[in-house]
């Protein structure tokens, strides 16, 4: 296959090498092109990435065959067509993502009308655009890799079109571009690390992030189905000592109070209170969250304190948790201090609490039936709400309830559903099912969403939360005792591990099947490893990610505290922002003097007997003989006692035996020093 | 504006010396961006702009990698044209019209070959016509160089210029020279100029004593250059060949020449008062084709011009003192 393969690509680059220079630089273009604008195909509307393989395919048609371009009128319709499409798919054609649509088809178009110089050069540019393009979607190390083939390719181009005689290989114009990225790269390095990094200067037209999944604000039962199948990562998160076991690994995000019967949102206006308490060891860590487009940060429950987080301003929910003034859209890097052991909300008995057992009316009767039955239960008449949590967890245990990802459609009664008929479900089922319950025996009850578990990455010692650990679990309001020993507080309740244990306390997940290679990939290495429980794969997901977040850390998460945290390293006691031009100014100068410098070496001669003779040539010229450089030291010795006359003799002398230095066979006198130091002691010619 | 550019070249070609050879350094070649090499900061502005608004890490890498490629390429560019060595073939004469072509050797005294190097005549704004040529390392490569038709006479070569938009065209990397080397330009030939005119006899001045011409010769003696063929006395040559060594190298030493009063007694005086042309211009075309008939034909000729004379004899050096008086005049 691979021999095959060889062989197929050697013909490929042979009968490129043999079409003429136009069309073997065209056809190279085009493939450059094509690198660039691949990446971005699932971005781009289907229409879109089918016209412009279709004009690229035409256009390399063209060129192969040698055939002249189509005309204007051709171009002109296919844009007409373009941008109505763009209109119609986009209704507009300003915002981020038709900008991208059309930047890409303007590209390909543009390789239709290689006429002059002009339009190569705007093919170039545009080139530009497109990569920088692929960055709005994936800014991953594969995207990466991938622009930097593609640009090495179109400086390869673009190096070519500037060597306009004969039919130069285009390996020669690859190595050129190679040493201009290569030299290039320290400049990279520098910029990048100094440039001052400026907040947007304007808003710029994007809208949400497509295709990123994560939590969203509300939850209509069904939804975090979803999610359990995508195994992208949220956050990575750093923990200063020992990471916490995996099931009190709770992070919180939206907590969810109201609910109509289909749907769980947020309550519109809770203005109450925290009254938060921590005891216990808090636990320093720091995250890397993916963005997620929300103005979210996850914290352990519970942070009392504002994660650090430059650039965005924080507060804090009464619900415990922590917001930005502005969504989440880049990858950023935070420090955080939780407390496992807290307790908050109000501490009596009030009317706020009221919200959290509203039910709506005419849903789930059977549900609401089961909570009547519990309450006439004489032990559970007067329990408090614990009591009648462990009750309801006690009977999620030992009721045959299962947790599946594949529940099916739910009807209008989800919590009788739940109860009663299916038996089955995952957390935002059990979760719903239960707050429902809970609140019909009218104890406060409301769902938490965040992310709850994860892994540890042995290879670089991150934890690591995917999209696949978003959960939902409860809160019970459990009233003071009436002594006052404790107070009021909101506790968290997972009903899910009461169902399906390992979804909390191990790592065990239910796995989909992830599409027909990862399939048939596993179950070879089930086959050949006999499933003795190591499985290379993971371990090689391991590393991958390692790298990646190595990626993370280093590249995209390099922030101006970061760039600051630099400046400090180099000695700044308080660096800013205009410390940072002067160190890059500073630099530049440095450079540039450098090259003065090298400038001048460069210009100087060398050669030390040159030198010398030189030196000698300027003293006579000031003592009034004056001689052309390309005179040799004989002759020069005998001009300067024709000037000089017998007081020259000596200098004579010098010079015969400086030209001996250099021309005389084996003399073996390579003694420049002696001859300048004689020079200098030698009694000089006068007139 | 176009007229204060035009003072400005003219201004700055005055200045430069006078060579043929010249070994580009740091000195002389010059860089600028091109408008290419604008619409380049122009892009890399925009996706900067980009880079800062959308927050893309990546963004600013793909930004400054091209910047710093860029700026990598500026020195390339530079070096692609330093470290060569013009040298200018001396060109040949023409006759007008035709246009002057000449030749450039450009030498690369660096170790890293030079590519797209190209040469034109200084000046011409927008109408160059430029030769492009790479050059080896340690090689050498010829390019021609032409400049449109010029009028008769002795003109220095034009003012050259050698550019390089290499490697990605946003720097113009040039140079110029100005080449101390001169090229002759005669005259037009006058196509079916008529017969040469008549001998005058020697002397033709009134103070001489006319002799006239008996046909008969003096005696023999060795040939000379530029003697007339028919005074060749093949008989004798024949005969001098025929006991010759065949591989005597030179046999023109042994061609023997008549030595006659005949033709030391008739000159043949090209003469500008004496073209039957109005035209002063004719005239010089004429004179130059019966110059070159003379020449052809092997004759002895003088050139007699209102403001000077050259004294009859005949070869290569003396056709061309003909032709640059012509060309002069």
């Amino acid at each position: 296959m691979t021999k095959f393969n060889n062989t197929l690509t050697n013909t490929f680059i042979y009968t490129l090498n043999h079409l003429p220079r136009d069309s073997r630089d065209t056809l190279f273009l085009l493939l450059v092109i094509t690198t660039v604008v691949l990446p971005q195909v699932a971005h781009l509307p289907l229409w879109c990435s089918g016209l412009v393989a279709g004009v690229l395919v035409w256009r390399g048609m063209l060129a192969w065959q040698s055939k002249s371009l189509p005309s204007r009128w051709w171009l002109v319709s296919l844009l007409v067509v373009a941008v109505a499409a763009t209109l119609a798919t986009h209704k507009t054609i300003l915002g981020r993502d038709a900008g991208v649509t059309l930047l890409v088809i303007l590209l390909a178009l543009k390789t239709l009308e290689l006429r002059a110089q002009r339009d190569a050069f705007v093919v170039f540019f545009l080139g530009f655009f497109c990569m920088l393009s692929n960055f709005l979607f994936s800014q991953s190390l594969l995207t990466a890799f991938a622009m930097l083939v593609a640009l090495m390719g179109l400086l390869t181009a673009l190096v070519n079109a500037h060597m306009p005689v004969g039919k130069p290989p285009l390996m020669a114009a690859a190595k050129i571009a190679g040493k201009m990225a290569l030299f290039g790269a320290p400049v990279m390095v520098v910029l990048f690390m100094l440039f001052p990094r400026l907040a947007p200067l304007w808003g710029m037209p994007g809208g949400p992030l497509q295709g990123k999944s994560g939590l969203s604000a509300n939850m209509r039962v069904g939804t975090i189905a979803n999610l359990v199948l995508d195994d992208s990562i949220a956050m990575r998160i750093k923990f200063e000592e020992k990471p916490p076991a995996s099931k009190d690994v709770y992070l919180r995000g939206p907590v969810l109070s109201s609910f109509d019967g289909r749907e769980w949102l947020p309550l519109k206006n809770s203005g109450e209170a925290s009254h938060l308490k921590v005891s216990g060891q808090p636990v320093n860590y720091e995250v890397t969250l993916e963005p997620n487009n929300k103005p979210w940060l996850f914290a352990l429950d519970a942070a009392v304190t504002a994660p650090a987080l430059a650039g965005y301003e924080l507060r804090m929910t009464p619900d415990l948790q922590w917001l930005a003034n502005r969504p989440i859209t880049e990858l950023v890097r935070y420090k955080a201090q939780s407390h496992t052991r807290f307790s908050y909300g109000p501490e009596k008995q009030e009317l706020s609490l009221q919200d959290y057992v509203d039910l709506p009316a005419s849903y789930n009767p059977r549900t609401l039936q089961l909570a009547a039955d519990i309450r006439r239960d004489a032990r559970f008449a007067q329990a408090d709400a614990a009591t009648l949590a462990g009750e309801v967890m006690q009977k999620l245990r030992t009721g045959g309830y299962e947790y599946t990802l594949e529940p099916g459609e739910y009807g209008d009664n989800t919590a009788d559903e739940f109860w009663f008929d299916r038996k089955a479900g995952f957390c935002e089922h059990i979760a719903s099912a239960f707050v429902v319950l809970m609140r019909a025996m009218d104890v406060p009850a409301r769902i938490v969403t965040g992310y709850q578990g994860g892994e540890f990455n042995a290879v670089d010692g991150y934890w690591v939360v995917r999209q696949s650990d978003a959960h939902a679990w409860a809160e019970v309001w459990q009233a003071g005792k009436q002594d006052g020993t404790t107070v009021g507080s909101w506790i968290r309740v997972d009903p899910t591990s009461a169902v399906a244990p390992q979804r909390i306390d191990s790592m065990q997940r239910l796995t989909a099947p992830s599409g027909v290679f990862g399939g048939a990939m596993a179950s070879l290495w089930t086959s050949t490893l006999g499933g003795n429980g190591y499985n290379p794969l993971l371990q090689l997901r391991a590393v991958w990610e390692a790298v990646n977040n190595t990626w993370n850390q280093r590249v995209l998460n390099y922030t101006q505290a970061k760039q600051l945290n630099l400046l400090k390293n180099l000695g700044f006691s308080s660096p800013s922002w205009a410390d940072l031009s002067y160190v890059l100014i500073a630099i530049i100068v440095a450079v540039s003097l450098l090259g003065i410098a090298w400038t001048t070496w460069d210009k100087r001669q060398h050669d030390p007997w040159l030198r010398l003779l030189a030196s000698v040539r300027t003293r006579l010229a000031k003592a009034g003989l004056t001689s052309s450089a390309s005179i040799p030291p004989r002759e020069l010795a005998r001009i300067s006692v024709d000037h000089f006359g017998d007081s020259a003799q000596p200098l004579a002398a010098w010079l015969i035996q400086l030209e001996e230095l250099r021309y005389r066979a084996n003399t073996g006198n390579t003694d420049i020093a002696g001859m300048m130091s004689r020079l200098k002691s030698m009694a000089w010619p006068v007139k | 504006m176009g007229f204060i550019r035009r003072r400005f070249q003219q201004w700055f070609e005055a200045r430069l010396p006078l060579t043929d050879s010249m070994l580009l350094n740091q000195r002389n070649v010059y860089i600028l961006p091109t408008k290419a090499g604008w619409m380049m900061v122009v892009t890399l502005l925009v996706l900067l702009v980009a880079s800062i608004n959308y927050q893309l890490n990546l963004g600013y890498l793909l930004t400054f990698l091209i910047c710093g490629s860029v700026l990598v390429g500026m020195h390339i560019g530079h070096a692609n044209l330093r470290k060569i060595a013009i040298n200018i073939i001396a060109p040949q004469a023409y006759f007008t019209p035709a246009t002057i072509n000449f030749e450039v050797v450009l030498n690369n005294t660096d170790k890293t070959s030079k590519h797209g190097v190209g040469m034109s005549v200084f000046n011409k704004d927008g109408h160059a016509h430029w030769t492009w040529a790479d050059v080896p390392a340690l090689g050498s490569s010829t390019v021609q160089i032409a400049d449109q038709p010029m009028p008769r006479g002795k003109h220095r070569l034009p003012t050259l210029t050698a550019e390089t938009r290499f490697p990605m065209g946003t720097f113009r990397v040039w140079t110029v020279m100005r080449p101390a080397m001169h090229v002759w330009v005669y005259p037009a030939i006058e196509p079916n100029a008529p017969a040469l005119p008549a001998g005058e006899p020697l002397c033709g001045d009134a103070k001489h004593v006319m002799t006239k011409a008996t046909g008969e010769f003096d005696g023999i003696r060795a040939y000379r250059r530029g003697d007339p063929m028919k005074h060749i006395v093949w008989k004798k040559v024949a005969k001098t060949w025929a006991s010759m060594d065949a591989n005597d190298p030179s046999p023109c030493v042994n061609l023997i020449s008549r030595d006659t009063q005949h033709a030391a007694a008739q000159e043949l005086w090209l003469d500008f008062a004496r073209t039957g042309c109005a035209d002063a211009e004719a005239s010089l075309s004429r004179l130059c084709a019966w110059v070159v008939q003379a020449e052809s034909l092997g004759l002895v000729y003088g050139l007699r011009l209102p403001t000077s004379e050259i004294a009859p004899a005949c070869g290569e050096a003396h056709l061309q003192q003909c032709l640059q008086a012509l060309a002069l005049y």
